[in-house]
Protein backbone atom coordinates (compact mmCIF):
# COMPACT_ATOMS: atom_id res chain seq x y z
CA UNK A 1 0.00 0.00 0.00
CA UNK A 2 1.22 3.50 -0.70
CA UNK A 3 1.38 6.49 1.58
CA UNK A 4 0.92 9.61 -0.52
CA UNK A 5 1.46 13.18 0.66
CA UNK A 6 -1.38 15.53 -0.22
CA UNK A 7 -2.37 19.15 0.28
CA UNK A 8 -4.68 19.69 3.21
CA UNK A 9 -8.05 21.26 2.57
CA UNK A 10 -8.11 25.01 3.23
CA UNK A 11 -9.93 26.23 6.37
CA UNK A 12 -9.31 23.22 8.58
CA UNK A 13 -10.28 25.37 11.55
CA UNK A 14 -13.77 25.86 10.08
CA UNK A 15 -14.09 22.17 9.31
CA UNK A 16 -13.12 21.34 12.89
CA UNK A 17 -15.70 23.83 14.21
CA UNK A 18 -18.45 22.28 12.07
CA UNK A 19 -17.72 18.87 13.52
CA UNK A 20 -17.11 20.18 17.05
CA UNK A 21 -13.53 18.91 17.04
CA UNK A 22 -10.47 20.56 18.51
CA UNK A 23 -8.21 22.49 16.16
CA UNK A 24 -4.79 23.83 17.15
CA UNK A 25 -3.05 26.38 14.92
CA UNK A 26 0.00 24.88 13.14
CA UNK A 27 -1.04 21.41 14.28
CA UNK A 28 -4.40 20.95 12.63
CA UNK A 29 -7.37 18.93 13.85
CA UNK A 30 -6.56 16.89 16.95
CA UNK A 31 -6.50 13.17 16.22
CA UNK A 32 -6.69 13.69 12.44
CA UNK A 33 -4.00 14.10 9.81
CA UNK A 34 -4.92 14.85 6.21
CA UNK A 35 -1.47 15.80 4.99
CA UNK A 36 -1.26 12.30 3.54
CA UNK A 37 -3.46 9.33 2.66
CA UNK A 38 -3.04 5.61 2.10
CA UNK A 39 -3.94 4.11 -1.23
CA UNK A 40 -5.10 0.53 -1.69
CA UNK A 41 -6.17 -1.47 -4.71
CA UNK A 42 -9.60 -3.10 -4.72
CA UNK A 43 -7.92 -6.51 -4.66
CA UNK A 44 -6.01 -5.58 -1.50
CA UNK A 45 -9.21 -4.42 0.19
CA UNK A 46 -11.29 -7.44 -0.74
CA UNK A 47 -8.76 -10.26 -0.65
CA UNK A 48 -6.31 -9.09 1.99
CA UNK A 49 -8.62 -7.17 4.33
CA UNK A 50 -12.42 -7.56 4.30
CA UNK A 51 -12.39 -11.26 3.40
CA UNK A 52 -9.97 -12.28 6.18
CA UNK A 53 -11.64 -9.91 8.71
CA UNK A 54 -15.04 -11.55 8.19
CA UNK A 55 -13.40 -14.94 8.44
CA UNK A 56 -11.74 -13.94 11.74
CA UNK A 57 -15.17 -12.82 12.98
CA UNK A 58 -16.46 -16.33 12.32
CA UNK A 59 -13.49 -17.84 14.17
CA UNK A 60 -14.36 -15.52 17.06
CA UNK A 61 -17.93 -16.83 17.10
CA UNK A 62 -16.55 -20.35 17.39
CA UNK A 63 -14.47 -19.21 20.35
CA UNK A 64 -17.55 -17.71 22.01
CA UNK A 65 -19.58 -20.83 21.33
CA UNK A 66 -17.00 -22.98 23.07
CA UNK A 67 -16.28 -20.50 25.88
CA UNK A 68 -19.91 -20.11 27.01
CA UNK A 69 -19.96 -23.82 27.87
CA UNK A 70 -16.59 -23.76 29.62
CA UNK A 71 -16.38 -22.29 33.10
CA UNK A 72 -12.63 -22.65 33.22
CA UNK A 73 -12.29 -20.41 30.16
CA UNK A 74 -14.72 -17.81 31.49
CA UNK A 75 -12.87 -17.77 34.76
CA UNK A 76 -9.51 -17.44 32.94
CA UNK A 77 -10.87 -14.36 31.17
CA UNK A 78 -11.53 -12.83 34.57
CA UNK A 79 -15.31 -13.00 34.20
CA UNK A 80 -16.97 -13.47 37.60
CA UNK A 81 -19.21 -16.49 38.20
CA UNK A 82 -22.53 -14.59 38.58
CA UNK A 83 -22.20 -13.67 34.90
CA UNK A 84 -21.44 -17.09 33.41
CA UNK A 85 -25.05 -18.19 32.84
CA UNK A 86 -26.07 -14.67 31.85
CA UNK A 87 -23.39 -14.49 29.14
CA UNK A 88 -24.14 -18.02 27.94
CA UNK A 89 -27.85 -17.22 27.62
CA UNK A 90 -27.19 -13.99 25.74
CA UNK A 91 -25.23 -16.04 23.18
CA UNK A 92 -27.76 -18.87 22.94
CA UNK A 93 -30.60 -16.37 22.56
CA UNK A 94 -28.74 -14.79 19.67
CA UNK A 95 -28.65 -11.30 21.21
CA UNK A 96 -27.66 -8.94 18.45
CA UNK A 97 -24.34 -7.09 18.19
CA UNK A 98 -23.91 -3.71 16.54
CA UNK A 99 -20.25 -3.00 15.82
CA UNK A 100 -16.58 -3.53 16.56
CA UNK A 101 -13.11 -2.73 15.19
CA UNK A 102 -10.31 -5.20 14.53
CA UNK A 103 -6.79 -3.81 14.72
CA UNK A 104 -4.50 -5.36 12.14
CA UNK A 105 -0.91 -5.27 11.06
CA UNK A 106 -0.64 -5.18 7.26
CA UNK A 107 2.28 -4.47 4.96
CA UNK A 108 0.46 -4.23 1.64
CA UNK A 109 0.79 -7.86 0.74
CA UNK A 110 0.64 -11.17 2.50
CA UNK A 111 -1.79 -12.17 5.16
CA UNK A 112 -3.02 -9.48 7.51
CA UNK A 113 -2.39 -10.28 11.20
CA UNK A 114 -4.92 -9.70 13.96
CA UNK A 115 -3.36 -7.70 16.80
CA UNK A 116 -6.54 -7.21 18.84
CA UNK A 117 -10.32 -7.02 18.58
CA UNK A 118 -12.02 -3.95 20.05
CA UNK A 119 -15.37 -5.62 20.24
CA UNK A 120 -17.13 -3.58 22.93
CA UNK A 121 -16.15 0.11 22.96
CA UNK A 122 -14.19 0.92 19.77
CA UNK A 123 -12.98 4.48 19.26
CA UNK A 124 -12.45 6.56 16.09
CA UNK A 125 -15.98 5.89 14.85
CA UNK A 126 -16.74 9.48 13.87
CA UNK A 127 -13.40 9.97 12.13
CA UNK A 128 -13.97 6.80 10.12
CA UNK A 129 -17.59 7.26 9.23
CA UNK A 130 -17.99 10.99 8.79
CA UNK A 131 -14.71 12.88 8.70
CA UNK A 132 -12.99 10.50 6.34
CA UNK A 133 -15.92 10.38 3.92
CA UNK A 134 -16.30 14.15 3.83
CA UNK A 135 -12.55 14.41 3.13
CA UNK A 136 -12.91 12.02 0.17
CA UNK A 137 -15.75 14.05 -1.36
CA UNK A 138 -14.13 17.43 -0.83
CA UNK A 139 -10.59 16.37 -1.79
CA UNK A 140 -12.01 14.98 -5.03
CA UNK A 141 -13.94 18.17 -5.73
CA UNK A 142 -10.90 20.31 -4.99
CA UNK A 143 -8.82 18.00 -7.20
CA UNK A 144 -6.40 17.27 -4.37
CA UNK A 145 -6.73 13.56 -5.18
CA UNK A 146 -7.38 11.83 -8.49
CA UNK A 147 -10.97 11.41 -9.75
CA UNK A 148 -12.46 7.98 -9.29
CA UNK A 149 -11.12 7.36 -5.79
CA UNK A 150 -13.35 5.24 -3.60
CA UNK A 151 -13.09 4.34 0.09
CA UNK A 152 -14.00 1.32 2.20
CA UNK A 153 -16.65 3.24 4.08
CA UNK A 154 -20.27 2.16 4.37
CA UNK A 155 -20.18 2.68 8.12
CA UNK A 156 -22.87 5.35 8.46
CA UNK A 157 -25.44 3.66 6.21
CA UNK A 158 -24.72 0.27 7.79
CA UNK A 159 -25.25 1.52 11.32
CA UNK A 160 -28.49 3.29 10.35
CA UNK A 161 -29.74 0.15 8.55
CA UNK A 162 -28.80 -2.16 11.41
CA UNK A 163 -30.32 -0.21 14.31
CA UNK A 164 -33.94 -1.23 13.51
CA UNK A 165 -32.81 -4.87 13.33
CA UNK A 166 -31.38 -5.02 16.84
CA UNK A 167 -34.66 -6.13 18.48
CA UNK A 168 -34.98 -2.86 20.38
CA UNK A 169 -38.53 -2.81 21.75
CA UNK A 170 -39.14 0.76 22.90
CA UNK A 171 -36.90 3.69 23.73
CA UNK A 172 -33.15 3.18 23.88
CA UNK A 173 -30.95 4.96 26.38
CA UNK A 174 -27.45 5.95 25.31
CA UNK A 175 -24.95 6.03 28.16
CA UNK A 176 -21.30 6.78 28.76
CA UNK A 177 -19.10 8.76 31.11
CA UNK A 178 -20.12 12.31 30.22
CA UNK A 179 -16.83 13.71 31.53
CA UNK A 180 -14.86 12.27 28.61
CA UNK A 181 -15.56 14.43 25.52
CA UNK A 182 -14.38 11.80 23.05
CA UNK A 183 -16.64 9.13 24.50
CA UNK A 184 -19.61 11.52 24.59
CA UNK A 185 -18.93 12.62 20.99
CA UNK A 186 -18.87 9.04 19.73
CA UNK A 187 -22.00 8.19 21.65
CA UNK A 188 -23.85 11.30 20.41
CA UNK A 189 -23.04 10.23 16.86
CA UNK A 190 -24.39 6.72 17.50
CA UNK A 191 -27.53 8.24 18.96
CA UNK A 192 -27.97 10.44 15.88
CA UNK A 193 -27.72 7.33 13.71
CA UNK A 194 -30.38 5.60 15.80
CA UNK A 195 -32.68 8.60 15.42
CA UNK A 196 -32.05 8.70 11.71
CA UNK A 197 -33.19 5.09 11.70
CA UNK A 198 -36.42 6.16 13.38
CA UNK A 199 -35.70 4.95 16.91
CA UNK A 200 -36.69 6.84 20.06
CA UNK A 201 -33.63 7.65 22.12
CA UNK A 202 -32.38 9.58 25.08
CA UNK A 203 -29.04 10.17 26.68
CA UNK A 204 -27.87 9.52 30.25
CA UNK A 205 -24.59 9.55 32.15
CA UNK A 206 -23.57 6.14 33.52
CA UNK A 207 -23.44 7.54 37.04
CA UNK A 208 -27.05 8.78 36.79
CA UNK A 209 -28.48 5.32 36.14
CA UNK A 210 -30.64 4.25 39.07
CA UNK A 211 -32.07 0.99 40.35
CA UNK A 212 -35.63 0.56 41.56
CA UNK A 213 -36.72 -1.85 44.25
CA UNK A 214 -37.74 -4.41 41.67
CA UNK A 215 -34.12 -4.51 40.48
CA UNK A 216 -34.74 -2.71 37.20
CA UNK A 217 -32.43 0.02 35.93
CA UNK A 218 -34.12 3.41 35.73
CA UNK A 219 -33.17 6.76 34.26
CA UNK A 220 -33.25 10.15 35.88
CA UNK A 221 -37.02 10.43 35.41
CA UNK A 222 -37.69 7.04 36.95
CA UNK A 223 -38.39 5.43 33.58
CA UNK A 224 -37.29 1.82 33.26
CA UNK A 225 -34.29 1.42 30.94
CA UNK A 226 -35.30 -1.32 28.52
CA UNK A 227 -32.34 -1.00 26.17
CA UNK A 228 -28.97 0.50 27.05
CA UNK A 229 -26.50 1.36 24.30
CA UNK A 230 -23.36 1.85 26.35
CA UNK A 231 -19.98 3.25 25.46
CA UNK A 232 -18.71 1.76 28.70
CA UNK A 233 -16.93 -1.56 29.00
CA UNK A 234 -18.45 -4.81 30.16
CA UNK A 235 -15.55 -5.54 32.47
CA UNK A 236 -16.18 -2.24 34.26
CA UNK A 237 -19.94 -2.57 34.76
CA UNK A 238 -19.66 -6.19 35.88
CA UNK A 239 -17.33 -5.09 38.68
CA UNK A 240 -19.19 -1.95 39.81
CA UNK A 241 -21.80 -1.66 42.61
CA UNK A 242 -24.79 -2.25 40.31
CA UNK A 243 -22.99 -5.16 38.60
CA UNK A 244 -24.74 -7.95 40.53
CA UNK A 245 -28.11 -6.54 39.43
CA UNK A 246 -27.35 -6.77 35.71
CA UNK A 247 -28.33 -10.40 35.07
CA UNK A 248 -31.82 -9.97 36.55
CA UNK A 249 -32.45 -6.41 35.37
CA UNK A 250 -34.20 -7.35 32.14
CA UNK A 251 -32.27 -4.60 30.32
CA UNK A 252 -31.10 -5.31 26.78
CA UNK A 253 -27.46 -4.23 26.39
CA UNK A 254 -25.70 -3.14 23.22
CA UNK A 255 -23.09 -4.52 22.85
CA UNK A 256 -24.62 -7.75 24.22
CA UNK A 257 -23.05 -9.60 27.19
CA UNK A 258 -21.35 -12.30 25.06
CA UNK A 259 -19.13 -9.55 23.57
CA UNK A 260 -17.33 -9.53 26.94
CA UNK A 261 -15.54 -12.67 25.73
CA UNK A 262 -14.27 -10.93 22.59
CA UNK A 263 -13.38 -7.53 24.01
CA UNK A 264 -10.88 -9.24 26.29
CA UNK A 265 -7.34 -9.85 25.00
CA UNK A 266 -7.65 -13.36 26.39
CA UNK A 267 -9.45 -13.89 23.07
CA UNK A 268 -6.05 -14.06 21.36
CA UNK A 269 -4.71 -17.15 23.15
CA UNK A 270 -8.15 -18.74 22.82
CA UNK A 271 -8.05 -18.19 19.03
CA UNK A 272 -4.51 -19.54 18.81
CA UNK A 273 -5.48 -22.52 20.94
CA UNK A 274 -8.33 -23.44 18.59
CA UNK A 275 -6.84 -22.36 15.26
CA UNK A 276 -3.08 -22.62 15.69
CA UNK A 277 -1.23 -21.78 12.50
CA UNK A 278 -4.08 -19.83 10.90
CA UNK A 279 -2.46 -17.29 8.51
CA UNK A 280 -4.25 -14.27 10.01
CA UNK A 281 -3.46 -15.08 13.64
CA UNK A 282 -0.35 -14.48 15.71
CA UNK A 283 0.82 -16.98 18.33
CA UNK A 284 -0.62 -16.03 21.73
CA UNK A 285 -0.61 -17.56 25.20
CA UNK A 286 -1.98 -16.82 28.65
CA UNK A 287 1.04 -15.76 30.68
CA UNK A 288 0.56 -18.55 33.22
CA UNK A 289 0.41 -21.18 30.47
CA UNK A 290 3.60 -23.33 30.50
CA UNK A 291 3.87 -22.81 26.73
CA UNK A 292 4.20 -19.06 27.36
CA UNK A 293 7.58 -19.48 29.07
CA UNK A 294 8.99 -21.40 26.12
CA UNK A 295 7.60 -18.79 23.77
CA UNK A 296 9.12 -15.94 25.77
CA UNK A 297 12.50 -17.68 25.77
CA UNK A 298 12.64 -17.46 22.00
CA UNK A 299 13.18 -13.73 22.59
CA UNK A 300 10.45 -11.86 20.68
CA UNK A 301 7.00 -11.20 22.09
CA UNK A 302 4.54 -8.55 23.19
CA UNK A 303 3.22 -8.65 26.74
CA UNK A 304 -0.26 -7.13 27.18
CA UNK A 305 -2.73 -6.98 30.08
CA UNK A 306 -5.94 -8.79 29.20
CA UNK A 307 -8.02 -5.68 29.78
CA UNK A 308 -5.84 -2.67 28.93
CA UNK A 309 -6.82 0.02 26.47
CA UNK A 310 -5.23 2.69 24.26
CA UNK A 311 -1.78 1.16 24.26
CA UNK A 312 -1.22 1.30 28.00
CA UNK A 313 0.88 -1.17 30.01
CA UNK A 314 2.43 -2.82 26.93
CA UNK A 315 5.91 -4.31 26.78
CA UNK A 316 7.63 -5.38 23.56
CA UNK A 317 10.67 -7.64 23.69
CA UNK A 318 12.66 -8.29 20.53
CA UNK A 319 15.73 -10.49 20.29
CA UNK A 320 15.86 -10.56 24.06
CA UNK A 321 15.78 -6.79 24.58
CA UNK A 322 12.90 -4.59 25.73
CA UNK A 323 12.33 -2.22 22.81
CA UNK A 324 9.12 -0.61 24.03
CA UNK A 325 7.36 -0.20 27.34
CA UNK A 326 4.37 1.95 28.27
CA UNK A 327 2.84 2.88 31.61
CA UNK A 328 -0.74 2.79 32.69
CA UNK A 329 -3.24 1.67 35.33
CA UNK A 330 -3.68 -1.89 34.06
CA UNK A 331 -0.36 -3.36 35.23
CA UNK A 332 -1.83 -5.56 37.95
CA UNK A 333 -4.19 -7.43 35.59
CA UNK A 334 -3.54 -10.90 34.21
CA UNK A 335 -1.44 -10.79 31.02
CA UNK A 336 -1.06 -12.53 27.71
CA UNK A 337 1.95 -12.93 25.43
CA UNK A 338 1.54 -12.45 21.70
CA UNK A 339 3.99 -12.92 18.83
CA UNK A 340 5.74 -9.71 17.81
CA UNK A 341 4.71 -8.70 14.30
CA UNK A 342 5.89 -5.13 13.94
CA UNK A 343 3.75 -2.52 12.24
CA UNK A 344 5.21 -1.29 8.95
CA UNK A 345 7.10 1.99 9.06
CA UNK A 346 6.16 4.39 6.31
CA UNK A 347 7.57 7.91 6.34
CA UNK A 348 6.14 9.53 9.41
CA UNK A 349 5.02 6.72 11.59
CA UNK A 350 3.59 3.29 12.15
CA UNK A 351 0.15 2.76 10.57
CA UNK A 352 -2.32 0.51 12.32
CA UNK A 353 -5.21 -0.66 10.16
CA UNK A 354 -8.57 -0.69 11.90
CA UNK A 355 -11.29 -2.59 10.10
CA UNK A 356 -14.84 -1.79 11.21
CA UNK A 357 -17.51 -4.43 11.37
CA UNK A 358 -21.19 -3.50 11.59
CA UNK A 359 -23.43 -6.48 12.32
CA UNK A 360 -20.35 -8.61 11.56
CA UNK A 361 -19.86 -7.28 8.03
CA UNK A 362 -16.56 -5.51 7.24
CA UNK A 363 -17.73 -2.07 6.06
CA UNK A 364 -15.11 0.46 7.05
CA UNK A 365 -11.43 1.09 7.37
CA UNK A 366 -9.61 3.60 9.50
CA UNK A 367 -5.87 3.93 9.67
CA UNK A 368 -4.19 5.40 12.70
CA UNK A 369 -0.58 6.47 12.75
CA UNK A 370 1.54 6.71 15.84
CA UNK A 371 5.17 7.70 16.26
CA UNK A 372 5.80 4.49 18.20
CA UNK A 373 5.22 0.78 17.65
CA UNK A 374 2.23 0.82 20.01
CA UNK A 375 -0.75 2.89 18.90
CA UNK A 376 -1.81 5.10 21.77
CA UNK A 377 -3.81 8.17 22.61
CA UNK A 378 -1.61 10.50 20.54
CA UNK A 379 -2.24 8.59 17.33
CA UNK A 380 -3.93 10.37 14.45
CA UNK A 381 -6.42 9.02 11.93
CA UNK A 382 -5.29 9.26 8.35
CA UNK A 383 -7.70 8.87 5.42
CA UNK A 384 -7.43 6.23 2.72
CA UNK A 385 -8.62 5.71 -0.84
CA UNK A 386 -9.18 2.75 -3.10
CA UNK A 387 -7.83 3.29 -6.58
CA UNK A 388 -6.92 0.67 -9.13
CA UNK B 1 -22.98 5.61 -1.06
CA UNK B 2 -24.88 8.79 -0.11
CA UNK B 3 -22.92 11.97 0.29
CA UNK B 4 -22.54 13.56 3.71
CA UNK B 5 -24.72 16.53 2.76
CA UNK B 6 -27.67 14.22 2.22
CA UNK B 7 -26.80 12.40 5.45
CA UNK B 8 -26.99 15.62 7.44
CA UNK B 9 -30.24 16.75 5.79
CA UNK B 10 -31.93 13.48 6.73
CA UNK B 11 -30.56 13.83 10.24
CA UNK B 12 -31.88 17.35 10.74
CA UNK B 13 -35.31 16.34 9.53
CA UNK B 14 -35.63 13.44 11.95
CA UNK B 15 -34.48 15.56 14.88
CA UNK B 16 -37.01 18.35 14.23
CA UNK B 17 -39.85 15.82 13.85
CA UNK B 18 -39.08 14.48 17.29
CA UNK B 19 -39.08 18.00 18.77
CA UNK B 20 -42.49 18.72 17.24
CA UNK B 21 -44.21 15.64 18.63
CA UNK B 22 -43.20 16.48 22.20
CA UNK B 23 -45.23 19.72 22.19
CA UNK B 24 -48.56 18.34 21.09
CA UNK B 25 -50.19 17.01 24.30
CA UNK B 26 -53.45 18.83 25.23
CA UNK B 27 -53.37 21.12 28.27
CA UNK B 28 -55.79 21.71 31.13
CA UNK B 29 -56.28 24.60 33.57
CA UNK B 30 -54.66 24.25 37.01
CA UNK B 31 -53.57 26.35 39.96
CA UNK B 32 -50.16 25.88 41.55
CA UNK B 33 -49.13 27.30 44.93
CA UNK B 34 -46.12 27.01 47.19
CA UNK B 35 -48.22 27.41 50.35
CA UNK B 36 -51.77 27.87 51.68
CA UNK B 37 -50.94 31.57 52.17
CA UNK B 38 -50.05 32.01 48.51
CA UNK B 39 -53.26 30.21 47.52
CA UNK B 40 -55.39 32.47 49.71
CA UNK B 41 -53.84 35.61 48.25
CA UNK B 42 -55.15 34.55 44.82
CA UNK B 43 -58.64 36.15 44.60
CA UNK B 44 -59.78 33.22 42.45
CA UNK B 45 -59.96 30.94 45.54
CA UNK B 46 -61.84 30.88 48.82
CA UNK B 47 -59.96 30.15 52.05
CA UNK B 48 -61.85 26.85 52.37
CA UNK B 49 -60.82 25.77 48.91
CA UNK B 50 -57.17 26.56 49.71
CA UNK B 51 -57.16 24.69 52.98
CA UNK B 52 -59.10 21.73 51.62
CA UNK B 53 -56.79 21.35 48.61
CA UNK B 54 -53.68 21.65 50.72
CA UNK B 55 -54.96 18.96 53.07
CA UNK B 56 -55.80 16.66 50.20
CA UNK B 57 -52.35 17.13 48.61
CA UNK B 58 -50.35 16.73 51.79
CA UNK B 59 -52.29 13.64 52.84
CA UNK B 60 -51.06 11.96 49.64
CA UNK B 61 -47.47 13.18 49.92
CA UNK B 62 -45.95 10.36 51.98
CA UNK B 63 -47.60 7.71 49.82
CA UNK B 64 -46.87 9.11 46.36
CA UNK B 65 -43.46 10.79 46.73
CA UNK B 66 -40.50 8.92 45.17
CA UNK B 67 -38.72 6.82 47.79
CA UNK B 68 -35.05 6.16 48.45
CA UNK B 69 -33.20 3.79 50.71
CA UNK B 70 -30.55 6.42 51.44
CA UNK B 71 -30.65 10.12 52.19
CA UNK B 72 -27.73 10.66 49.79
CA UNK B 73 -29.58 9.16 46.84
CA UNK B 74 -32.63 11.28 47.59
CA UNK B 75 -30.51 14.42 47.89
CA UNK B 76 -28.70 13.59 44.63
CA UNK B 77 -32.08 13.93 42.91
CA UNK B 78 -33.66 16.70 44.99
CA UNK B 79 -30.81 18.65 46.57
CA UNK B 80 -29.06 19.00 49.91
CA UNK B 81 -31.47 19.48 52.79
CA UNK B 82 -34.47 18.85 50.53
CA UNK B 83 -35.32 15.35 51.77
CA UNK B 84 -36.98 13.93 54.85
CA UNK B 85 -37.49 10.53 56.39
CA UNK B 86 -40.62 8.76 55.14
CA UNK B 87 -43.02 7.00 57.55
CA UNK B 88 -42.05 3.60 56.12
CA UNK B 89 -39.33 1.01 56.54
CA UNK B 90 -37.68 -1.17 53.89
CA UNK B 91 -38.32 -4.92 54.02
CA UNK B 92 -35.02 -5.28 55.86
CA UNK B 93 -36.02 -2.65 58.41
CA UNK B 94 -33.98 0.23 57.01
CA UNK B 95 -35.03 3.86 56.79
CA UNK B 96 -36.75 5.30 53.75
CA UNK B 97 -36.29 8.86 52.50
CA UNK B 98 -38.40 11.11 50.30
CA UNK B 99 -38.23 14.68 48.97
CA UNK B 100 -39.93 17.52 50.85
CA UNK B 101 -43.28 18.64 49.47
CA UNK B 102 -42.60 22.02 47.85
CA UNK B 103 -46.07 23.01 46.74
CA UNK B 104 -49.36 21.67 45.49
CA UNK B 105 -51.53 21.71 42.42
CA UNK B 106 -55.30 21.97 42.38
CA UNK B 107 -57.99 22.34 39.75
CA UNK B 108 -59.06 25.73 38.35
CA UNK B 109 -62.62 25.86 37.01
CA UNK B 110 -62.52 22.08 36.85
CA UNK B 111 -62.71 19.09 39.12
CA UNK B 112 -59.02 18.14 39.09
CA UNK B 113 -57.93 16.45 42.30
CA UNK B 114 -55.18 18.14 44.31
CA UNK B 115 -51.71 16.63 44.46
CA UNK B 116 -48.34 17.43 46.03
CA UNK B 117 -45.51 18.98 43.99
CA UNK B 118 -41.72 18.74 44.25
CA UNK B 119 -38.61 20.49 42.90
CA UNK B 120 -35.67 18.50 41.49
CA UNK B 121 -32.04 19.46 42.07
CA UNK B 122 -31.42 19.66 38.34
CA UNK B 123 -34.28 22.08 37.64
CA UNK B 124 -35.02 23.79 40.97
CA UNK B 125 -37.18 26.50 39.41
CA UNK B 126 -39.86 24.16 38.09
CA UNK B 127 -42.41 22.09 39.91
CA UNK B 128 -42.72 18.36 39.29
CA UNK B 129 -45.49 15.95 40.14
CA UNK B 130 -44.83 12.75 42.06
CA UNK B 131 -44.77 11.05 38.64
CA UNK B 132 -41.89 13.39 37.75
CA UNK B 133 -43.82 15.40 35.18
CA UNK B 134 -42.71 18.99 34.82
CA UNK B 135 -45.63 21.40 35.39
CA UNK B 136 -43.63 24.58 34.92
CA UNK B 137 -42.50 27.31 37.26
CA UNK B 138 -45.59 29.54 37.24
CA UNK B 139 -47.66 29.87 40.41
CA UNK B 140 -51.34 30.85 40.41
CA UNK B 141 -53.43 30.03 37.35
CA UNK B 142 -51.57 28.06 34.69
CA UNK B 143 -51.96 25.30 32.10
CA UNK B 144 -50.45 21.84 32.49
CA UNK B 145 -50.33 18.72 30.31
CA UNK B 146 -53.47 16.66 30.80
CA UNK B 147 -51.49 13.59 31.80
CA UNK B 148 -49.84 15.56 34.62
CA UNK B 149 -53.25 16.13 36.20
CA UNK B 150 -54.01 12.47 36.82
CA UNK B 151 -53.82 11.02 40.29
CA UNK B 152 -50.26 10.07 41.30
CA UNK B 153 -49.54 6.45 42.18
CA UNK B 154 -48.44 4.95 45.47
CA UNK B 155 -44.61 4.53 45.49
CA UNK B 156 -43.95 1.52 47.61
CA UNK B 157 -40.46 0.74 46.32
CA UNK B 158 -37.18 2.54 46.91
CA UNK B 159 -34.63 3.49 44.34
CA UNK B 160 -30.88 3.99 44.46
CA UNK B 161 -28.51 5.65 42.02
CA UNK B 162 -24.84 5.92 41.16
CA UNK B 163 -23.96 2.22 41.10
CA UNK B 164 -22.26 2.63 37.72
CA UNK B 165 -19.45 4.97 36.75
CA UNK B 166 -16.78 4.38 39.39
CA UNK B 167 -14.30 2.62 37.05
CA UNK B 168 -14.22 5.64 34.80
CA UNK B 169 -12.82 7.67 37.69
CA UNK B 170 -9.93 5.20 37.84
CA UNK B 171 -9.31 4.52 34.16
CA UNK B 172 -10.61 7.51 32.20
CA UNK B 173 -11.83 6.93 28.67
CA UNK B 174 -13.75 3.79 27.85
CA UNK B 175 -12.63 3.78 24.23
CA UNK B 176 -10.23 1.18 22.82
Amino acid sequence: MQRISVTERPNLANIAAEHELEHIADQGITGWNESAYYQFTRRQIEEDLTGPVEEIENLCFEVVDRAVNNQEVLSRLGIAEPFWDYIAESWRNGEKNLYGRMDLSYHGEGPVKLLEYNADTPTALYETSVLQWEWLEQATELELIPRGCDQLNDVHESIVNVFPKLDIRTMSHFACNHNIEDDKGTLDYLEECAREAGLKTCSIAMKDIGLDDEGRFIDFDGQVINTLVKLYPWEWIMAEDFGPHIPSSGTQFIEPPWKAILSNKGLLPLLWGMFEGHPNLLPAFFEDDPAAAAFANAGSYVRKPMLSRQGENIKIVHEGKIIFQSDGPYGSDAHILQGFHPLPVLDCGYPLIGCWLVASKAVGLCIREDKTLVTGRDSRCIPHVILD
Amino acid sequence: MKSWSSRSAALMMSVSLIALTACEEPKVDASIYESIGQCKSDPHNTADQCEGSFKEASSQHAAVAPKYSSAEDCQADFGQGKCEEAPYKTSSGGSVFMPLMMGYMMGRRNSMMSQPLYRSAKSPNSFRTAENQNVGSKTGGTKVARSAASRPSFKNSTRSRGGFGSSARRFGSAAT
